[in-house]
């Protein structure tokens, strides 16, 4: 019941990253992809019905981390202190931008709320992947059960190439998205765009990879070698991609890939130690059974129904476009 | 450690109750714009979906505050409540992921048809997202007052051999009287502030003569859920509320009511200051015998005072004794307001008396005042237990968070909050200058 449950967290996390994933990556890429008022304003407006139900994974994602694994969720939003919070202003930010640039016709306003989403998305991908990095590559537990996450310590190198690939990643994932939404010559500057980011997100992701085999050498079953190698194709797949369809499809596999890489790397841990010692796992870090599968129950419902009337709903939306 | 746990508390007061405001909104205005989303469907009534459009307008800009100043609150239980989290999470967390993954996906999808596919779905699905969304912001009203109903009075769990609090029987937590009772009262809390909200706008209209067919409609829909919502905020829910906090939290009680002594024949004080210094009301007011009436139902019961309860279990007085009296006084008012709206009605008087119109517009803010006091409440009063009887508040609190990191966070929601806070006004205001489309 607790792999059960790991997966289903790593699911939900997965599906946060695939969705919002591509807005924080059109904000990402945002300044670039148009100089032009109309460009940036169809930017805006090709993620405006979707970031805020995007987001909601993220909230659903965390809840499900607490109902599942509370000591893992006191020990983590704690110990990473001031970068949640971080997150939590940047979130404001890009939320405000999103709602509020198209309110005023002046010129002023709008390039101010530009720039904020921008920096406030790019931010945002960069510090996820430094979190992500920061959990493969464990934090120093005191004697009882809580660290101090201080910047210091955060800012490795490690985490730093995990943060660069996130933005990198998510940029070329909001760049195909784009690419599948916008129109015209707005459409060729987001195709191009993914072409320009994918060598940029192989050659991270060949240098996270190796450093991560390196600390975390695959000893187990062979099969540990899918979810890396499905990155490599899906990356292949951008590259050579003609059509939008195959390329968002790749991106979105490369970014599944990502998350399954790292899931697989951490499991059975929630939280290991750096350098070395227990940390929480799925074990250690859960409540009884009884809390657990109620959890599990009522999260794999609440999903699985999530994406039936959500499907139901865009059918619905696209079959009378 | 005292000086994290005085931050931890001042953060989380002021965060909520600012993210607080918006789901009022919300809440309280999902239902109205259900109502003439189904009516104008079935009766081809275009002004009735111009008026839910209008409301959604509303609503939408609620929402998405709600959203960004909803994740800090969730994000603060592990943050700066570590503690707490890592002791009752097992318990509390289930009922906040219910939250996310059941009423949060059906709100946010569905707000999502209702804004963007007027054109694109049928009319009937366009209704049905409308009422989609009602359900979905006040099925998480639920899971959040449930959690909260636990935190006061707690059911339905075990103690680990390691002091954890854990989860025995989800049914229990879901379930219990508590929690439903108290689900019922905010929620009236939410529409009655809807009510005058939606009256409000349209009084406003009214005076300044614009859209008036639009705003008599409104104005009338206002009055109507607005005296029905001010009864049931006072009778049952409210009356049952107090029976709860009466049998499970009296130290609370006599807090409210500023009850220093035990008494038989207990009055009521409407009015009066509590001097902690020496336990009495300065300059009370009273009711005689009313309190021991309320409370059980007989004038000549006896009840409870602080001095009944040792001095660490006792909540705070002041905050309690005025939000109590806030919340009682104004509720008392609005059922003033609205029983004059309805009978003026009636007499179809009521959209010419400027007067009344004036005081229908004035009257907005205040339900939002009774709405954070009666929170203010439960909350200030539950103290000093994080859960009731169970875990105090001293134990809540990140052992690994000091007491600068949280107030350097909190002058940064300040600042953020006030930006929000002035954009919200701003966005608001333009909407309801534009009024609806005709």
């Amino acid at each position: 019941m607790n792999v059960a449950a790991f997966v289903l967290l790593a699911a939900m996390l997965a599906a946060y990253v695939l969705l919002d994933g591509y807005d924080l990556g059109v904000g990402a890429v945002h300044l670039l992809f148009s100089r032009t008022d109309r460009g940036r304003a169809a930017a805006f407006a090709a993620i405006h019905p979707f970031w805020n139900g995007n987001e909601v994974f993220l909230i659903a994602s965390g809840a499900a981390l607490f109902a599942l694994f509370p000591k893992a969720y006191a020990a983590a939003f704690s110990g990473f202190y001031l970068p949640l919070i971080i997150v939590l202003w940047l979130l404001m930010v890009r939320g405000m931008s999103i709602e509020l640039r198209g309110h005023f016709e002046s010129e002023l306003w709008r390039g101010f709320w530009d720039v904020a989403f921008c920096i406030a998305s790019a931010l945002l991908a960069f510090v996820l992947g430094l979190a992500m990095g920061n959990l493969v590559r464990g934090v120093p537990f005191n004697g009882s059960g809580y660290f101090q996450g201080t910047f210091a310590f955060l800012l490795n190198g490690y985490a730093l190439a995990v943060g660069a690939l996130a933005l990198l990643a998510l940029s070329m994932h909001g760049a195909a998205f784009l690419w599948m939404r916008v129109d015209d010559e707005l459409r060729e500057s987001a195709r191009r765009l993914t072409r320009f980011l994918w060598p940029l997100v192989a050659v991270a992701f060949i240098g996270v990879t190796a450093a991560t085999v390196i600390a975390h050498p695959i000893t187990g079953h062979p099969g540990l070698w899918i979810a890396p190698i499905a990155a490599l194709v899906a990356l292949a797949s951008v590259a050579f991609a003609k059509k939008v369809a195959l390329a968002l499809a790749g991106s979105s596999v490369f970014l599944l890939a990502l998350m399954a890489s790292a899931a697989q790397t951490l499991f059975p841990h929630l939280l290991p130690a750096f350098p070395s010692g227990t940390g929480l796992d799925i074990y250690n870090a859960a409540p009884n059974a009884y809390s657990v599968g109620t959890a599990f129950t009522a999260a794999l419902i609440g999903v699985s129904a999530a994406l039936i009337y959500g499907t139901i709903a865009a059918l619905r939306m696209m079959r009378a476009k | 450690m005292e000086g994290a746990l005085i931050a931890d508390r001042i953060q989380f007061a002021f965060t909520i109750m600012f993210h607080y405001l918006f789901p009022i909104g919300t809440m309280g205005l999902a239902p109205f714009i259900a109502f003439y989303t189904v009516k104008g469907v079935r009766r081809h009534d275009e002004r009735a979906i111009a008026i839910a459009r209008f409301w959604a307008k509303i609503f939408t800009i609620n929402f998405a505050i709600g959203v960004v100043t909803g994740i800090p609150m969730e994000f603060q239980f592990g943050t700066n409540w570590a503690g707490f989290s890592a002791r009752a999470g097992s318990v509390v967390g289930q009922t906040l992921a219910m939250e996310g993954v059941y009423a949060f996906f059906i709100e946010s999808v569905f707000l999502g048809v209702f804004l963007y596919g007027r054109r694109r779905v049928s009319p009937t699905f366009y209704a049905f997202s409308a009422v989609a969304v009602w359900a979905g912001s006040w099925l998480s009203g639920f899971f959040i007052v449930a959690t909260n109903a636990w935190m006061q009075h707690p059911v339905g769990y075990t103690i680990a051999k390691d002091g954890t609090i854990e989860l025995r029987s989800v049914g229990a937590v879901l379930l219990s009287p508590f929690a439903w009772w108290q689900w019922a009262h905010v929620m009236t809390g939410a529409l009655l502030a809807g009510a005058f909200v939606v009256a409000g706008v349209g009084a406003y209209w009214l005076l300044s003569r614009r859209h008036l067919e639009i705003a008599q409609r409104i104005v009338r829909a206002g009055v109507i859920v607005g005296i029905c919502a001010s009864v049931v905020a006072i009778f049952p829910t409210g009356d049952r509320n107090g029976a709860f906090v009466t049998r499970d939290q009296p130290a609370k009680l006599a807090a409210m009511e500023g009850l220093f002594n035990p008494e038989r024949d207990a009055p009521l004080a409407i009015f009066g200051m509590p001097d902690t210094q020496h336990d009495v009301l300065i300059d009370p007011f009273y009711l005689p015998d009313l309190l021991s009436f309320l409370a059980y139902g007989d004038f000549r019961a006896n009840v409870n005072g602080l001095s009944s309860y040792p001095r660490d279990e006792r909540p705070p007085v002041e905050l309690t004794y005025y939000a109590y009296h806030v919340m009682v006084g104004l509720g008392t008012i609005f059922l003033g307001i609205m029983a004059l709206g309805v009978l003026l009605l009636f007499l179809h008087r009521l959209f010419e008396m400027r007067w009344m119109l004036w005081i229908l517009m004035l009257a907005m803010p205040f339900p939002y005042v009774a709405n954070e006091a009666g929170w203010m409440v439960t909350e200030v009063g539950r103290q000093p237990w994080i859960v009731y009887g169970l875990l105090r508040t001293t134990a809540g609190p990140s052992p690994n968070v000091v007491a600068g990191e949280t107030i350097f966070t909190t002058i940064g929601f300040a600042g953020m909050y006030f930006l929000l806070g002035v954009l919200f006004l701003l966005l608001i205001l333009r909407e309801i200058a534009r009024g609806p489309e005709s």
